[in-house]
């Protein structure tokens, strides 16, 4: 089953939804709720459960086989990767060095596969771990990792109440006590982003100032500028051995 | 868990937490952490390593997920979790025993 983790409400994910077609759970989760259960720290991230109800990996970097975007996205990156290839050197749309960096680390192709081994093997499958490996996998917490999702816990109940500038102050303590936690970075920047493109289709992916707005960004970095600066392989470290 | 007054009871408590008050102390899966005098939100918190964040404008709380054991997971039981879909239909995690399940999160961002 799928879990959205979006604040802004299920119109936001429904396009996704529906062009996935899926006859399984797809689910919202406005309040990040996966990160302080299960220490999701970015998208996508996925955690297995067996039939007890024990999990059996922690929450890591996951792929399906396959993409499913609406056809106005599909366009755009269609548009986007022509565009690439036609004039890499001028083309801003695209970093290959940030998209390698992006493509790093947990590898995308064979995941769907350690999955399909589990499903057929159940507890004997190689990729099954024992509950204290499960524990000892997830993602570190101390204190102050617990603070960073009270803040963005409250910067979510904030903006939901009209409070922008209260939010904001919480998501910038959030992403300062939990630097790792991509998707506490990634819903802020994403909320002010499309904010500042006007909304629209595409406004959700917008996670920068605009050109000339830099002033107005009010937070320390970007996606592009955190995930650039992040080591390569780091931002989907490789848990799986397939 | 977003308050707005420290005074809860136990039941709110296990409803936003997780953690279940019962005589051992507050208990998640096989772990329990014993409270010396009882339930009160300010110590039991303390003990379970949750952070407690205030908001003195909106005159609220936030509480932070447990940090005990110094990981997100104090235990392999898989934690309750109530969601709704896109069409708003609730869905509770617990529903899903005696099955296999892959929880895949993603944004549209």
């Amino acid at each position: 089953m799928t879990v959205s983790l979006e604040m802004s409400g299920a119109d936001a994910s429904r396009p996704f939804i529906e062009a996935a077609n899926a006859t399984h759970w797809s689910l919202l989760d406005p309040m990040h709720q996966m990160d302080a259960l299960f220490g999701v720290v970015n998208i996508p991230n996925i955690v297995w459960i067996d039939e007890t109800g024990t999990i059996v990996r922690p929450a890591e970097p996951g792929w399906s086989p396959g993409d499913f975007y609406p056809d106005w996205l599909r366009a755009f990156l269609d548009e986007r990767d022509a565009a690439t290839e036609a004039k890499a050197a001028e083309v801003e749309a695209t970093d290959p060095e940030l998209a390698a960096k992006l493509r790093g680390g947990q590898d995308r192709d064979s995941y769907a596969d350690a999955i399909r081994d589990w499903a057929e093997h159940g507890s004997e499958s190689r990729f099954a771990m024992t509950p204290d490996q499960v524990v000892a996998g997830s993602q570190d917490r101390p204190k102050d990792k617990s603070a960073g999702a009270a803040h963005f816990e409250m910067a979510n109940h904030l903006w939901s109440a009209g409070d922008r500038d209260g939010a904001i102050e919480h998501f910038r303590e959030a992403h300062r006590l939990q630097p790792e936690n991509w998707t506490y970075k990634r819903q802020a920047w994403s909320l002010v982003g499309n904010e500042a493109a006007g909304g629209g289709e595409m406004g959700r992916f917008n996670q920068g100032p605009l050109p000339g707005q830099e002033d107005d960004w009010p937070f320390e970095g970007t996606f592009t500028s955190e995930a650039g600066a992040t080591p390569a392989g780091d931002y989907y470290p490789k848990t799986l051995n397939v | 868990m977003i308050v707005d007054s420290l005074d809860i009871d136990a039941e709110a408590f296990h409803a936003a937490t997780g953690w279940e008050i019962k005589p051992e102390g507050a208990c998640k899966g096989e772990v329990c952490v014993p409270l010396p005098n009882g339930f009160d939100l300010q110590p039991t918190t303390d003990l379970l390593g949750m952070a407690v964040v205030a908001d003195e404008s909106s005159g609220t709380w936030a509480i932070g997920p447990e940090s005990l054991t110094g990981r997100a997971l104090v235990t392999a039981t898989a934690p309750e979790m109530v969601l709704n879909d896109v069409d708003g239909n609730e869905f509770r995690l617990s529903s899903m025993r005696g099955k296999k399940v892959v929880l895949v999160a993603w944004a549209p961002y």
